[in-house]
């Protein structure tokens, strides 16, 4: 049972989980005088009456935070160190707000027992496999793939000159490259979760001289950007490997302005077709979205894209699908596409699943034959993705 | 267009261009608690976006920002004027904040401002906070230089009127 107690107008909120041994404040915090603050601050030492070991006092989602409040709980703390030597305090932050670590790392200068942990890169630990090394250049070619479709689909989902839109999982940004070369919005967010990717969206943007969009670091689940902000958001390919897709979801919506849109892609991977050797390749990605399933992920959740959205309150739903083929552009592309899947599904994924070998070369061999479909003169290769996009009610 | 600051204390050419400047009227801005953290939300988001990170930045600012308001708000004056001058040079950002004084205000600013100077600024601060009495508006803008970087100086227009000058060193800083 958890124990809840809200500042003025609710503008932050104070908590107490019994379970983890966890109080955790989040919201701004910004009181004039301390006496605002009786409700949670009664509720920190009434935790610390309650626990044994280790207290965790969780400010990863903790925006602001002025000096009054600051010291308040501080003060509460640092108290309780001292007539509690048994106590010790495990002060979790987060570096997307880059005031907390630093701020609460004093405390530990006080009182030894006090710790600062910085939560991380940790927020969605499953997903490295798509995100770190070599999967990278292959994103960009994806993007490429994509947007001979999505550039004239975009307008019928909001998209248009001068809007302010948010890119969230924007990955390497390349997408919220091509939109605003192509559209020119007076302003796009583009958020991620991936240091590296980041570091790799800002370093194309200067190396090109792009200008007008601003990448940051973030968990889309939890952002640090305000309420109903942005006329478009977009969140591509991304829903399918949350484990909670609805958190985003509710995320999304939350900075959306009014009467603004949430365009959303995703994909059906056991759709991925391909002829001549369509039964090798169809069971190949069959098993792919159990793969992914394995590790929390739903490849499958194109066509859930429309209840997805229904259900996070969304009206005006908008949806179609298009599919990616060998006949798009150069077919090349599209086999390198399928290389790089073929190499982090069947090579690192499998492994950590535990697949036994015979099986990874029967799982390669579709991969192998969706090449070999993409590259015959006579043969077609596709790869199937739904769009949505719903309309937050006025 | 920059523009030449010559600091109070040092001589120093700088060419901080000006991005923002307003004023309120004292007594409206004490009005209202929350003035502070409006202001600090929208020019923080206002000054951001070129950032390598406008979200982090804005956030890191807000709070810099929002701890210099409520240092005058907390003054309480019921006349004259709030100004504020927003500018940058590079990856540093400066606050001028101007807001009514009483002379023996100024002393305290005085004083306060050159507690945080100094390698022994960090000391204070953990002294401060180990200590059992309530932050005061000096342990505010010593926690700026410790936990934000800030420099700070002090510099008085007239008899009853002061303005703080904040340099916030955070420009390039991104996750």
């Amino acid at each position: 049972m958890s124990l809840f107690a809200h500042g003025p107008l609710t503008r932050f909120k104070a908590q107490y989980d019994p379970n983890n041994q966890e109080f955790s404040i989040s919201g701004s915090v910004r009181p004039q005088t301390i006496e605002e603050l009786a409700p949670s601050l009664a509720l920190l030492k009434d935790s610390i009456d309650r626990v044994r070991g280790i207290l965790y006092v969780n400010v990863k989602r903790l925006a602001q935070m002025n000096n009054t409040a600051f010291h308040a709980f501080a003060r509460v703390i640092i108290d309780a160190c001292r007539v509690r030597p048994d106590l010790k305090f495990v002060i979790i932050t987060s570096s997307v707000v880059g005031w907390t670590t630093r701020k609460f790392g004093r405390l530990s200068h006080v009182e030894p027992t006090i710790t600062v942990e910085q939560y991380d890169s940790a927020f969605y630990p499953g997903q490295s496999f798509l995100e770190e090394g070599g999967f990278i250049p292959i994103l960009r070619t994806q993007t490429n793939m994509t947007w001979r479709h999505e550039r004239a689909i975009l307008p019928r989902h909001g998209m248009r000159s001068g809007i302010t839109m948010a890119d969230i999982c924007c990955g390497i940004g390349d997408f919220a490259v091509l939109v605003q070369k192509e559209f020119q919005p007076s302003r796009i967010v583009a958020l991620d979760h991936s240091k590296s990717s980041l570091a790799y969206a800002r370093q194309i943007a200067a190396d090109f001289d792009i200008r007008g969009i601003e990448y940051t670091y973030g968990d889309a689940a939890a952002m640090l950007l305000e309420d109903d902000q942005f006329d478009l958001v977009t969140c591509r390919h991304s829903l399918q490997i949350f484990n909670r897709p609805e958190l985003i979801l509710k995320e999304l919506y939350r900075i959306c302005k009014p009467g603004g849109r949430v365009y959303i892609t995703n994909e059906k991977i056991s759709h991925c077709l391909g002829e001549p050797r369509s039964e090798t390749i169809q069971w190949t990605y069959n098993e792919l979205s159990k793969l992914f399933a394995h590790f929390e992920m739903d490849l499958e959740l194109g066509p859930k894209n429309r209840r997805c959205l229904v259900e996070a309150g969304f009206e005006d739903i908008r949806g179609e699908s298009f599919m990616v083929t060998n006949l798009d552009g150069d077919p090349q592309e599209f086999a390198d596409v399928v290389q790089s899947w073929e190499d982090t599904f069947a090579g690192e994924m499998a492994q950590q699943r535990g697949d036994r070998p015979e099986f990874i070369k029967r799982f390669r061999r579709g991969f192998q034959d969706h090449i070999f479909a993409a590259l015959h003169p006579k043969g077609y290769a596709g790869w199937p993705i739904w769009v949505a996009s719903g309309r937050k009610p006025l | 267009m920059p523009r030449n600051v010559t600091s109070q204390n040092n001589v120093i050419e700088t060419s901080f261009c000006k991005m923002i400047e307003f004023d309120i009227e004292f007594n409206s801005f004490i009005s209202e608690w929350r003035h502070c953290a409006y202001i600090s939300n929208y020019l923080a988001r206002t000054v951001s976006h070129n950032r390598p990170d406008s979200v982090l930045y804005s956030n890191l600012y807000s709070s810099a920002f929002n701890e210099l308001l409520e240092v005058a708000f907390r003054t309480r004056h019921p006349a004259g004027v709030l100004a504020c001058r927003v500018s940058r040079d590079g990856e540093t950002d400066r606050i001028e904040l101007t807001f009514p004084c009483t002379p023996e205000e100024q002393q305290f600013y005085e004083y306060a401002i050159s507690q945080t100077q100094g390698a022994g600024a960090q000391e204070r601060y953990l002294v401060s906070l180990s200590g059992d009495v309530a932050p005061s508006r000096d342990m505010v803008l010593l926690e700026l230089a410790v936990d934000y970087n800030a420099t700070l100086r002090l510099e008085a227009v007239d008899a009853d009127t002061v303005t703080l000058v904040v340099d916030l060193p955070f420009g390039g800083l991104a996750n």
